[in-house]
């Protein structure tokens, strides 16, 4: 089955079309711009996002389809039998155009060295603004919340911070706000994400092409993000065990974001809050990094697991001897698996003897 | 309604069991519901801004005493210029100049529904033949649609038909091309032929629902066909059907026909991708048939006549600087100077520039004007017919204003969507406002890549129409652009 709009169509049977002159094939109804891609043929994108409804919003992406009588975005057109497509010289280009355009919204497109797709497309197809747009300064935006930040002038009206916030989450705390020259991305009323139904997932901050929204404890950092270190991992703080990218500064060796890939597995690229931003305790100081007992002298002192394991039995044993099994009680951790919860409980019951088990998951 | 506040607005969301921020984004895309309803609104579309419109705004706002005043793009009263709302009430008040045609005969007012029943009013609809004889007559009559981009009102009849049940029928009233009033004088005069018109499409596409899309300033139109309404339920002609009114809420954008659905969705008027067309894909995911007032209200004509003797008419909006600024039927092959001639009085003086058809038509010399209207014979002069709103301008008011006021307009009213819209419009309107400085913002060559784009990429009419004035004022009034160095190509 996949999914055309809101219905879903048996999978679908392959369809010849002309891609560039050439022959290609592709399964009915796949959006052009990915046929494309896997014949080779790179039709740049900024409004979409696989994640998300197609949209057809920036027009980068708009090809020359025989029979339309004007170019179509091959983000939102979907292949059919015969369909003659043409992306090179022998139709007319708009993609330096349109970038030009964009760049003249902006006082300045690239204000924090972060990724930002507008910016290497205006380096590829040699763009520059003409001018500035008189009224091209839009308000700046300062929230009080530590994780995200908003750049308004970076912006590009791509919605696609919006329409996550809408199709994906659905916290719809960011609103596009009015319209014509006056539009802008805000959370909703301009408040602080704090105030509205945002959970600080961040998933808005990872659909945006220019970086306009972003890590906040990543300002000051001058370093252009792009010479990061992606190393793959699995967050550890719950059992849905989302996989993540750590993305790491090969100078410092500290992670410096987390970020996540649409084709990753149970997540598919989306975060919560603890797993997008609550890695700071990877570098704290305070982090435990080996097993502590308390000694004699009522201080912790480091030691071996063999041994913290032998001290935290008997401590347990004696007071199963003293006041029964009863007395103990087992809570297990929201960052265990169903597997490691299934073993808490059977360690509970067999091995100590109390039925008093519960994860904190649970609340 | 409006102000609608931030505290009003997530009000109205909880009791709504919708989210926040989605109510906010609708709110904020529509001018009037951020406006108290006894603001002044004054008029400063181009007839108006011709006329003397910020004399207006500027006498308003200094005798303003607390009350908002605000200048509002086109208010469809441009026979008045200059006009201005205050509250609900129209200013100067309202007068009609219109002439007798066969098809809508405007000179007539209908107060109720036996005045119109006295004109042989409903005859038509009493007595419908069937849809494959209406298409043929549609098709016969040469009818394309009037509210500006003049698909052939028969075929589109003929597609809604193929389509599945149930199918809507939205009548297109928000009237907001500048230099427009053509509508609100079918409206205000005649509601109840609009109205057979609409009862018409009903029955041929099987529709038990019909809405008009009705823009908020139209407060004398919105009494009208609320009474006709009401007088139509109860002499039964609604048996079985239901007609809703949805009232606008300032967005010049949601008269094109899917931002129009959008908006009536209750969402940003942001027009949808097309394909798929509203005929396949409309209200609520259904087939639709969308027509205009104007459009409709010739329909029970040519069915009466037969297409074929029908007189190939349309009603011309004529406004500027004329003696009698009106709403006149003609034929759609009148010339200008006919049109300001023979039914408006003649011109008040020496004429510079006419807009044939509305903002996005483009702009004429005065050579133009015996030139036919038609969408054929205008397109050897690089224009189009549009929505049949003729502006003329006198010799003293600069082409360049007229075109920045145009450019202007149409950079406010783009819903932002798409790129070449958002951007270009506010870019040709900075050129524009630089060359009037002396300045060149652009060279002429890449001005034309950015007309290009814009009318080859944009996602609707509103993007891909604005070039043509542009292009016409490069083509009729070069030396204002010589700054701007050689044209990339012979204009
Ligand atoms: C920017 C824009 C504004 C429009 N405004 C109106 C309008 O105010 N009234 C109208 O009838 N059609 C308007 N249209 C045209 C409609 O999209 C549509 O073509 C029309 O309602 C169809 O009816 P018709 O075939 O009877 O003309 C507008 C189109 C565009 C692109
Ligand atoms: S961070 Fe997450 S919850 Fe907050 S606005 Fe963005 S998508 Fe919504
Ligand atoms: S903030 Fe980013 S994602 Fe949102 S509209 Fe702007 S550029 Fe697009
Ligand atoms: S804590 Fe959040 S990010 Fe981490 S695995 Fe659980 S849901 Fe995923
Ligand atoms: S052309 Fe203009 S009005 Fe139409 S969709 Fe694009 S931005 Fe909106
Ligand atoms: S990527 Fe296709 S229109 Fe934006």
């Amino acid at each position: 089955m996949i999914r055309v709009g809101d219905t879903m169509i048996p999978m679908a049977r392959t369809v010849a079309f002309t891609l560039d002159g050439q022959p290609a094939s592709a399964p009915e109804g796949e959006l052009l711009v990915h046929a494309a891609a896997r014949h080779g043929v790179f039709i740049p994108t900024l409004c979409h996002d696989d994640k998300l409804e197609p949209y057809g919003g920036c027009r980068m992406c708009v090809v020359g389809v025989e029979g339309s009588p004007r170019p179509l975005p091959a983000c939102a057109t979907r292949v059919a039998e015969g369909m003659v497509v043409s992306t090179d010289s022998s139709v007319p280009q708009y993609q330096r155009t349109l970038t030009e355009m964009l760049l003249a919204e902006h006082l300045n497109p690239d204000p924090g060295g972060r990724p930002n797709e507008l910016v290497d497309l205006a380096e590829e197809l040699a763009a520059e603004a003409p001018f500035i747009l008189p009224d091209a300064k839009r308000e700046p935006y300062d929230d009080r919340n530590r994780f995200m930040g908003y750049d308004p002038d970076a912006c590009i009206l791509c919605n696609r911070c919006v329409r996550y916030t809408q199709e994906v989450m659905q916290c719809s705390a960011l609103s596009l706000e009015g319209r014509g020259p006056h539009a802008r991305i805000v959370p909703t009323h301009g408040y602080s994400w704090l105030d509205t139904e945002c959970e600080l997932c961040g998933g808005c901050l990872s659909a945006c092409p220019t970086g306009a929204i972003y890590e906040k404890f990543e300002e000051g950092t001058e370093r252009p993000e792009r010479t990061l270190e992606k190393v793959k991992s699995t967050c550890t703080f719950c059992g849905v065990g989302c996989q993540i990218d750590l993305n790491v500064d090969p100078e410092t060796q500290r992670i410096v974001k987390v970020t996540s890939e649409p084709h990753y597995v149970s997540n598919e690229g989306n975060l919560c809050v603890k797993g997008r931003f609550a890695f700071n305790f990877v570098h704290h100081p305070d982090r435990l990094t080996e097993p502590l007992v308390r000694g004699e002298d009522g201080e912790l002192h480091p030691t071996t697991w063999e041994h913290a394991f032998r001290v935290a039995a008997e401590g347990l044993l004696r007071v199963k001897e003293e006041h029964g099994p009863q007395a103990i009680g087992v809570l297990s951790s929201a960052r265990l698996t169903m597997e490691e919860n299934f073993l808490i409980q059977k360690l509970a019951r067999t091995a100590l003897g109390t039925n008093s088990v519960h994860s904190c998951e649970a609340t | 309604m409006g102000p609608l506040t931030p505290e009003l607005s997530d009000a109205v969301a909880d009791h709504m069991n919708i989210r926040r921020g989605e109510v906010h984004e609708v709110v904020s895309f529509y001018s009037f519901l951020r406006v108290p309803v006894d603001a002044v609104r004054v008029c400063i579309g181009p007839v108006c801004d011709c006329l003397g419109a910020k004399d207006v705004l500027a006498r308003e706002q200094e005798q303003a005493n607390g009350v908002p005043v605000l200048g509002v793009e086109c208010l469809g009263h441009c026979d008045l210029a200059p006009v201005l709302l205050r509250g609900d009430t129209v200013e100067p008040e309202v007068t009609y100049r219109a002439n007798d045609g066969p098809s809508t005969g405007l000179a007539g007012w209908d107060e109720t529904l036996a005045d119109y029943e006295a004109r042989g009013g409903f005859e038509v609809l009493r007595d419908l033949p069937a849809p494959e004889r209406i298409v043929e007559e549609l098709k016969a009559s040469g009818l394309t649609g009037y509210g500006g981009a003049g698909f052939p009102t028969g075929i589109k009849w003929e597609a809604v038909a193929r389509e599945p049940h149930p199918r809507y029928v939205v009548v297109n009233a928000d009237e907001g091309e500048p230099g427009t009033i053509k509508d609100r004088y079918v409206m205000e005069r005649r509601p109840y032929l609009m109205l057979e018109g609409m009862l018409i499409a009903m029955r041929f596409a099987g529709a038990e629902h019909g809405f008009v899309y009705l823009r908020e300033e139209y407060g004398t139109a919105r009494a009208r066909l609320t009474q006709a309404i009401d007088e139509l339920r109860q002499a039964g002609h609604l048996d079985g059907v239901a007609v809703e009114m949805v009232v606008g809420a300032g967005a010049y954008i949601c008269g094109e026909e899917t931002a129009m659905l959008e908006s009536m969705e209750g969402r940003r008027g942001m027009p949808r991708l097309k394909p798929p067309f509203p005929s396949e894909v409309g209200y609520l995911g259904r087939p639709t048939l969308i027509n205009n007032v104007e459009t409709l209200a010739h329909i029970p004509a040519i069915l009466r006549t037969g297409g074929e003797a029908w007189p190939h008419v349309r009603l011309w909006s004529v406004s500027g600087a004329v003696r009698e600024p009106g709403c006149y039927e003609a034929p759609v092959d009148v010339t200008l100077r006919r049109l300001i001639d023979e039914h408006a009085g003649g011109a008040t003086e020496e004429i510079g520039a006419i807009v044939p058809g509305g903002a996005a038509s483009g702009i004429l010399p005065p050579a133009a004007l015996d030139a036919p209207l038609t969408r054929d014979a205008l397109r050897e002069w690089d224009v189009g017919a549009g929505s049949a709103g003729v502006q003329v301008f006198p010799k003293s008011y600069s082409p360049l204003r007229l075109l920045a006021e145009t450019m202007r307009f149409f950079a406010e009213e783009s819903c932002q969507k798409c790129t070449p819209c958002r951007i270009g419009n506010r870019g040709m309107h900075h050129l524009l406002q630089e060359l009037e400085r002396g300045r060149v913002a652009m060279s002429r060559e890449q001005a034309e890549e950015w007309l290009d784009a814009m009318a080859a990429t944009s996602i609707c009419g509103l993007g891909q129409g604005a070039p043509f004035p542009m292009r016409a004022a490069f083509r009729y009034w070069p030396e204002l652009f010589a700054p701007l160095g050689e044209p990339s190509r012979m204009a």
